[in-house]
């Protein structure tokens, strides 16, 4: 039935294939089901619900003005700073200067520690009572703040520990991007002697564009899932104020224990990112081919 | 092009001020960076008691990683994430290279279709599949152990890393490959001896960065284990609730955990930014 070659190509991306089929599309159509039930552990009937456990969803308060606009403004706020830190350390380090390997192995720190790891020495640093932070407040003679007990101050402490994670990957990708570009523009620029700031703005800058705005679209796209650090360092709190969509599928499904409300508010995250992530993806295109 | 991009602001100054400036500002700035995991040291080599007032006093101690070194569940933690790490790297690697490869090499229906179901599977977040991926495992009876870890930190990275090996594949001339079918190679040779060995950077980059993103996991583990399989993102995060006054163990466990991860990320750079520039 198959020719040579169809045989070849079916089975080099067959175990592939069938890992993403019993591990990600099984589960989704299952908890597409579930979701359409009454699926807590109380219930073994598991009753048809049809939409309940979607319009209760979107017709949550706490979905709708806190998780969404959360999650988004997360997005925003840690990919922008990430790619200006990225980008300004990534420029830093396309020039030699002494001890330059070693500042480059200095600055990728952050991308080998785990999520959770810095969000544990986020939480130890802005520790009210005993944390680096207050302390050095204290001493300048001000006053030390509950960081994390705060809605705006632990948000923004998340989006500061996002943003040290993930400066790295910026700088390690905008630096690939910016060592591949041809010299003789700049060389020309050199010699007419123009300014730094013009050299960046009508050469660099759109040279790297397609590079920025892959990094830009793959950061973003995981930014919308984060949950290690929410979880870690505030838990979603106080109160339910920090919490990102992930961390309320979570507590949906495993903390108050209704998988099927649970499966849904997934459903609605995953079908969000998708649109966003389609519309992302046709920037891309659109940039890249221009 | 390095020379053109003079600050504007140290323009004016004599040629040692600025080198004096731009030596401060570099090391400001890497202090910056690297000031979460100095203190977090600093903090687990500080007694129980000293970890209070960590900025103060002159006290130091290994006792806390002594302590972290007696406790079973820790070191248990400690060995499974290092074996998840391990066997998930191997694993997504052998899935990922052939799938990548065949990405490349091959045009048409089968191909495109392919690489449209790893686009869309790329951007689900992770906790649309692992949710209801909680009850799969429970009635296939994976839930909480290993293999049933294991699996879906293979299966997390099919996406992404074909998409990946493709690039690598892309950037590598097939014509060797044309060559050694014509001498009678069959088509799993070419794949194997002629391609693979030109594929080894990117293979080893993405070792690397396999290594890493599964030891750093944590919603995984978190969901779908309960307590025979402790990994130690997910027993660290439990520390934070039920340990939270004993910030000297806490950062010593930390410390652990970052040791081999910075081990493999220093030996591993050269591969990685080698093979990410492919």
């Amino acid at each position: 039935m198959f020719g040579e070659q169809q045989r070849f190509m079916v089975l080099l991306i067959a175990p592939a294939a069938l890992l993403l089929g019993l591990f990600q599309v099984v589960p989704i159509v299952i908890g597409a089901n579930a979701s359409f039930r009454d699926w807590a552990l109380y219930n073994p009937k598991k009753t048809w619900v049809g939409l309940d456990h979607y319009k209760a969803v979107i017709t949550d308060p706490a979905f709708l003005e806190v998780v969404l606009p959360n999650t988004f403004i997360f997005m925003i706020m840690s990919v922008a700073g990430a790619l200006a830190l990225g980008l300004g350390l990534a420029l830093l380090l396309n020039r030699p200067f002494r001890g330059q390997k070693i500042v480059q192995t200095v600055l990728m720190v952050p991308l080998m520690v785990a999520p959770v790891i810095a969000a544990i020495m986020m939480r130890w640093m802005f520790n009210d009572q005993f944390g680096i932070v207050n302390a050095v407040l204290e001493g300048l003679g001000l006053e030390g703040q509950p960081w994390l007990v705060e809605r705006w101050s632990a948000f923004g402490i998340i989006v500061l520990t996002d943003v040290w994670l993930w400066t790295p990957w910026f700088t390690l990708l905008l630096l690939a991007g910016l060592q591949s570009l041809p010299k003789e523009p700049f060389e020309a620029a050199a010699i007419d002697g123009t300014s730094a700031w013009r050299v960046f703005s009508h050469l660099t800058l759109p040279m790297l564009q397609p590079v920025i705005v892959v990094c830009v679209v793959i950061r973003a796209i995981d930014a919308f899932r984060t949950f290690d650090i929410v979880w870690t360092l505030t838990g979603g709190g106080p109160g339910r104020s920090t919490e990102l969509f992930s961390l309320y599928a979570y507590v949906l499904a495993f903390l108050n224990l209704d998988l099927g409300r649970g499966s849904a508010a997934a459903i609605v995250g995953g079908l969000i990112i998708l649109v966003v992530g389609i519309g992302l993806y046709r920037l891309v295109d659109r940039v890249t081919k221009t | 092009m390095a020379m053109v991009r003079t600050p504007l602001m140290f323009a004016r100054l004599p040629v040692g001020g600025r080198r004096l400036l731009f030596g401060l500002a570099i090391t400001g700035i890497c202090l910056a960076v690297a000031f979460p995991v100095l203190w977090l040291i600093l903090t687990s080599l500080r007694p129980e008691s000293g970890v209070y007032y960590v900025h103060r006093g002159t006290e130091f101690t290994l006792a806390s990683y002594a302590e972290v070194l007696l406790d079973e569940r820790l070191v248990q933690a400690f060995i499974n994430s290092a074996l998840i790490s391990t066997l998930a790297t191997i694993f997504s690697l052998l899935v990922t290279v052939s799938s990548g490869y065949m990405l490349s090499r091959f045009r048409g229906p089968a191909a495109q279709t392919w690489f449209g179901t790893i686009y869309v599977f790329r951007c689900v977040p992770y906790i649309s599949w692992v949710l209801p991926l909680y009850f799969v495992a429970q009635s296939w009876g994976i839930y909480d152990t290993y293999i049933g870890l294991l699996l879906p930190h293979i299966a997390v990275h099919i996406c992404f890393f074909s998409w990946l090996m493709k690039g690598f594949f892309d950037g590598i001339d097939p014509s060797m490959e044309h060559a050694a079918l014509i001498d009678g190679c069959t088509r799993w040779g070419a794949f194997i001896r002629v391609a693979l060995p030109s594929a080894i950077p990117a293979i080893s980059a993405l070792a690397v960065l396999c290594w890493l993103f599964t030891w750093n996991e944590f919603l995984f583990a978190l969901i779908l284990t309960g307590n025979k399989v402790p990994v130690i993102t997910v027993v660290m995060a439990q520390f934070v609730t039920e340990m939270g006054l004993r910030w000297n163990l806490m950062a010593a466990t930390a410390v652990m955990a970052l040791v081999p991860a910075f081990l493999l990320a220093l030996f591993g750079q050269k591969y990685v930014i080698r093979g990410l520039r492919i």
